[in-house]
């Protein structure tokens, strides 16, 4: 078990290397120049020099990727030219936030989609399960901003249940100030996110229930409804585990219309700010943490597989 | 019979919902069956021998028209709410199914799923499952059974998971088993376990059972009573020995001349021409008409669909001509014609041929061992001769075979071809010999390519090796599809516009366009219905006669394999235990193991029931092989030498065969206290 995890991780490791080894060189790649930016435009050539030179800009790229490198296994990033705050700071201020916001989405997401799913599967082609489809296409088409606004409309502006903007309250010391703050968000996110599980789940389940074991289970007599939930749902729900994981790493970093919309404080729109000021130790920073959540995740998912899946061996 | 029927079936109709209207799978079907005795099934593919098992059960799907009756002890499956059929199911059926390895859930326990069933009817305390379950699995057989029933299916072998199918299906202890195809998955030495605990189980519990089987073999071994589906009707049923002996419907007949046999020795199948209908498209009249020698072009025939009536005593049969119906007994001329014996240079040579597969374990995934699929095989093929490989699942027969057309990697050993080593062979090399040697696979359904005319595919070699227009083009095609019995004029349909039997034709078609000197046939008859197997062993006959073609025939059914060889070589674990002339190998075996093989295959002769050696346990794991002898764990005259000491293959002294064992030598009788006997159904 320890030595299977321990692999997981291995595997995983060049992956985080290789992708700040991209995403340096990409950065690089593109024009612009943050010192220019920083200094203002009226700057003088050698004001900008002085400045990159001691911000170590000038020296080659190779070398300040090492530099990088080094601090960041030493658990430093370094502190953002813009602001000049510790990178880590900035993210650590982000990251619960983000966090929260990835993990209400999910829940809601499966709340929404895994009814769906069941009550489509079980009757394929029904009246229900054609309504419910529409529901999934709906759910998948409507543009995330716009649903967001409506939400808004709706839900604060309209009824006031709920505030529109969202500024972030630590979970452990407001829980329902929280769940207030991250509602509208999070839902924004399910119900696009909700549409793609009830079609993915259901497609998994409608296999499961045509597959013989399953006749098995009806042969010896079992209510249907057993059937479904004991025998069909939970091998169905393997292959699923996996979207879901990808599902929720996608709301770390990758929900930055949302976070626009709602000016919620996550890591996508920190990134935003990042790129569009050329702060690269900040870029470097909030990409290395979001790949590194996504590694975690996907540890996560692997153990969650090797605790459901008795099939899987760790050695 | 004075006692009243477990089973009984009346007028049973069953049609699918089809794009052109409903479509009828099971057309007028009466059964019944006995406390006590085993009715076997046999049929085709399309013959609806499924569904009517299905139907019985209340198992089909919602898509399904259900019209007549079926009681099940008294109460009525047509016409039951779903909770009556439930605890119909729970109660009174037992189903077994044919694949062991998706009957059972991956992610629940053996032993729950054994009793899962009883504890959701209420008939069993969950407090008291547990025991039950191991109970259960005990009286199937399986060793250590409270430890077995904690853990999940991936953990059991194919044999032993087919047991606790079988456990489960006892679970409820019910009237009527319904048993479809339970062994047709298994390796035939355990198939010959499993029948033989199942008989073991109905004759303790006094049950009635369904057998559902196409191997007439199976039926003729443990069934008492017969009824032969064809076209969705029962055309003959009665008691076992009547329709072997005495068939009176002439697909009955003709079916039983079409296989081949392992007790005898004939050159020459009888094949039913054509292939069985598909539900959508019945004829009118008799189902069987267009394939009958009796009755086809007959108007009566065409015209009415013979109803089942009696003849004689306890048989009846659905025929206009039912009295004509030839016996079973096989023209004198079809005896074996000796073959000339090849006397040519081997084409092939394969010497101490070694495929190993790595084991991997740890954080590292480091090589610890190696997995010896192939281990020191040698053999050779001369041309216009076929040599067998045969065993069971696992024994390295199919690895031989890719190794030799170069498709895995071999770990030593040479391959000649031609007095040429293929070993040292660059891809372009390789390429060059294959045009020589050719691969037929199983699965005529996945090996061809669907979305490409059949002309297409065939003609694909050719313009790979860039021959397509020094051959003849179009012409040579068409050619080639009248060698394999197709027509020239389906070049231009697609692969699923086939039947199996034909879409094996076409991939002999494409394996003959370059003109190779050497087949090697991977099971290619085992996909097929049992009326096609002929027609195509008769086709390879005849290319073989005609072109002179050596064949490398990989299989595990070792009736085909004995009509079609000249040598057959037996595998185990990776080795070739013994090998020798055909006649020699199967009348007159010397390694323990073979006889065990040919020992477990039953025969089409309800007379033949005999003593057998039933194998204990199943093929050990190949990663970890048993010291010395690897047979020896399951070796009926294993002694310590065995366990210590590897056999050498060698000539046995004065016998026609080579053998890798301490002790050969033929078998006397069926030595008690050495083979474990059974009467295989009481
Ligand atoms: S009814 Fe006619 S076609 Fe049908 S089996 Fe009998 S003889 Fe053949
Ligand atoms: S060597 Fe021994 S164990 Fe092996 S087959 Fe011969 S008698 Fe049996």
């Amino acid at each position: 078990m320890i030595s299977y995890l321990l692999r997981r991780i291995l595997q995983l490791l060049p992956v985080l290397l290789i992708a700040s080894v991209l995403v340096w060189g990409m950065i690089y790649a593109v024009p612009g120049n943050p010192v220019a930016v920083m200094v203002g435009e009226n700057a003088s050539a050698e004001q900008v020099a002085a400045e990159t030179a001691r911000l170590g800009l000038d020296r080659p790229v190779a070398v300040q990727y090492a530099a990088w490198l080094g601090s960041a296994l030493r658990g430093d990033l370094g502190a953002s030219i813009h602001s000049r705050e510790p990178v880590l700071k900035l993210i650590g201020e982000r990251l619960p936030a983000t966090l929260q916001l990835a993990a209400l989405a999910t829940l809601l997401a499966l709340a929404l989609g895994i009814p769906v799913a069941l009550a489509g599967a079980v009757a394929p082609n029904s009246w229900l399960d054609r309504l419910l489809s529409g529901w999934s296409a709906l759910a998948l088409g409507v543009p995330t901003f716009w649903l967001g606004i409506l939400l808004i409309l709706l839900f604060a502006v309209e009824l006031r249940w709920l505030p529109s903007a969202s500024g972030y309250v630590a979970f452990w010391d407001a829980p329902l100030q929280t769940l207030r703050n991250t509602a509208l968000p999070a839902l924004t996110l399910a119900v696009y996110v909700s549409g793609i599980f009830a079609r993915f789940l259901r497609a998994s389940l409608i296999t499961e229930l045509n597959a013989d074991y399953v006749r098995t289970a009806r042969a010896k007599g079992l209510p249907e409804r057993t059937v479904v939930m004991r025998h069909a749902l939970r091998n169905a729900l393997l292959p699923f585990i996996t979207i879901v994981g990808i599902m929720t790493a996608s709301f770390i970093g990758g929900a930055v219309v949302t976070e626009s919309v709602f000016t919620y404080p996550g890591i996508g729109r920190l990134l935003i700010q990042a790129i569009s000021s050329r702060d690269y130790p900040l870029i470097q920073g909030c990409i290395l943490v979001i790949l590194g959540i996504y590694v975690a995740i996907n540890v996560v998912v692997d153990l969650v597989y090797a605790y459901v899946d008795p099939r899987i061996e760790y050695s | 019979m004075k006692v009243d029927p477990v089973l009984s079936v009346r007028g049973l109709q069953v049609s699918f919902a089809g794009a052109e209207g409903p479509v009828p799978a099971v057309r007028g079907v009466d059964l019944d069956v006995w406390p006590d005795e085993v009715l076997g099934i046999v049929g085709e593919s399309g013959s609806g021998k499924s569904v009517t098992a299905l139907a019985i059960a209340g198992l089909l799907a919602g898509n399904a028209q259900v019209r007549g009756s079926v009681f099940v002890d008294g109460q009525d499956v047509v016409r039951a709410s779903p909770d009556e059929l439930r605890r119909l199911r729970a109660e009174r059926i037992g189903f077994i199914f044919q694949d062991p390895t998706t009957t059972l859930n991956p992610l629940m326990t053996v032993g729950r799923q054994v009793t899962e069933g009883q504890v959701a009817a209420g008939r069993l305390a969950r407090g008291e499952a547990g025991a039950r379950a191991a109970a259960l699995l005990r009286e199937v057989d399986i060793a250590d059974p409270v430890g077995r029933a904690g853990q999940y299916p991936h953990q059991f072998s194919g044999g032993m998971r087919q047991r606790a199918v079988i456990a489960m299906a006892m679970a409820g202890r019910p009237r009527l088993i319904i048993a479809d195809e339970p062994t047709t998955a298994l390796d035939v030495t355990v198939q010959a376990q499993i029948l033989s605990v199942l008989a073991r189980r109905q004759a303790e519990t006094g049950a009635a059972v369904i057998l559902i089987t196409h191997d007439l073999g199976v039926v003729a071994e443990v069934a008492h009573r017969v009824a032969v589906m064809y076209g969705g009707r029962v055309v003959e049923t009665g008691p076992v020995r009547d329709i072997f002996r005495n068939p009176r419907h002439p697909y009955t007949a003709a079916l039983l001349n079409s296989i081949p046999r392992l007790d005898r020795a004939d050159s020459r199948l009888d094949p039913i021409p054509g292939q069985p209908p598909m539900p959508a498209e019945l004829p009118s009249g008799c189902a069987f008409e267009p394939r009958c020698a009796l009755g086809r072009g007959q108007l009566v025939c065409r015209a009415s669909d013979p109803p089942l009536e009696p003849q004689g005593p306890a048989q009846r049969a659905a025929c206009h001509f039912a009295g004509e119906a030839a016996a079973p007994v096989r023209a004198a001329a079809r005896a074996a014609e000796p073959r000339p014996e090849p006397t040519a240079e081997p084409l092939l040579i394969v010497d101490d041929l070694r495929v190993h597969y790595p084991i991997r374990a740890g954080v590292l995934r480091r090589t610890v061992g190696h997995v010896r699929a192939v281990d020191g095989v040698s053999l050779s093929v001369r041309p216009g001769e076929t040599v067998s490989l045969v065993g069971e699942s696992g024994c390295g027969k199919t690895t031989t075979g890719r190794a030799v057309m170069g498709l895995v990697k071999t770990a030593g050993g040479r391959i000649l071809f031609d007095g040429q080593a293929l070993g040292g062979l660059g891809p372009a090399g390789w390429r060059k010999a294959r045009r020589h040697m050719q691969y037929i696979f199983q699965d005529p359904y996945s090996s061809l390519n669907p979305v490409k005319p059949v002309g297409e595919v065939v003609a694909e070699p050719l313009r790979i090796h860039g021959v397509y227009e020094a051959l003849g083009g179009a012409r040579y095609v068409a050619g080639l599809f009248e060698r394999v019995g197709l027509s020239p004029r389906v070049m231009e349909r697609y692969p699923r516009e086939f039947s199996g039997g034909q879409k094996q034709r076409i991939g002999i078609a494409r394996a003959l366009a370059l003109q190779p000197r050497l087949l090697i046939l991977d099971e290619p008859v085992a996909a097929l219905d049992v009326s096609i197997q002929a027609q195509i062993v008769n086709l390879l006959q005849d290319l073989q006669q005609d072109l002179g073609l050596a064949y490398l025939f990989i299989a595990h059914d070792l009736s085909v394999v004995r009509h079609i060889s000249d040598r057959v070589a037996v595998m185990y674990l990776g080795r070739i235990v013994e090998e020798g002339p055909k006649d020699a190998i199967y009348e007159r075996p010397m390694h323990p193991y073979t006889q065990s093989l040919l020992s477990a295959v039953p025969t089409p002769d309800p007379d033949a029931r005999r003593h057998r050696i039933v194998l204990e346990g199943e093929i050990p794991n190949p990663a970890s092989p048993p010291t010395g002898c690897t047979f020896h764990p399951r070796c009926f005259r294993a002694d310590e030498r065995c366990a210590r000491e590897a056999p050498a293959f060698v000539p046995v002294p004065g016998e026609a065969t080579r053998a890798a064992c301490h002790y050969p030598g033929p078998l006397a009788g069926a030595p008690a206290g050495e083979a474990t006997s059974l009467e295989a159904a009481s």
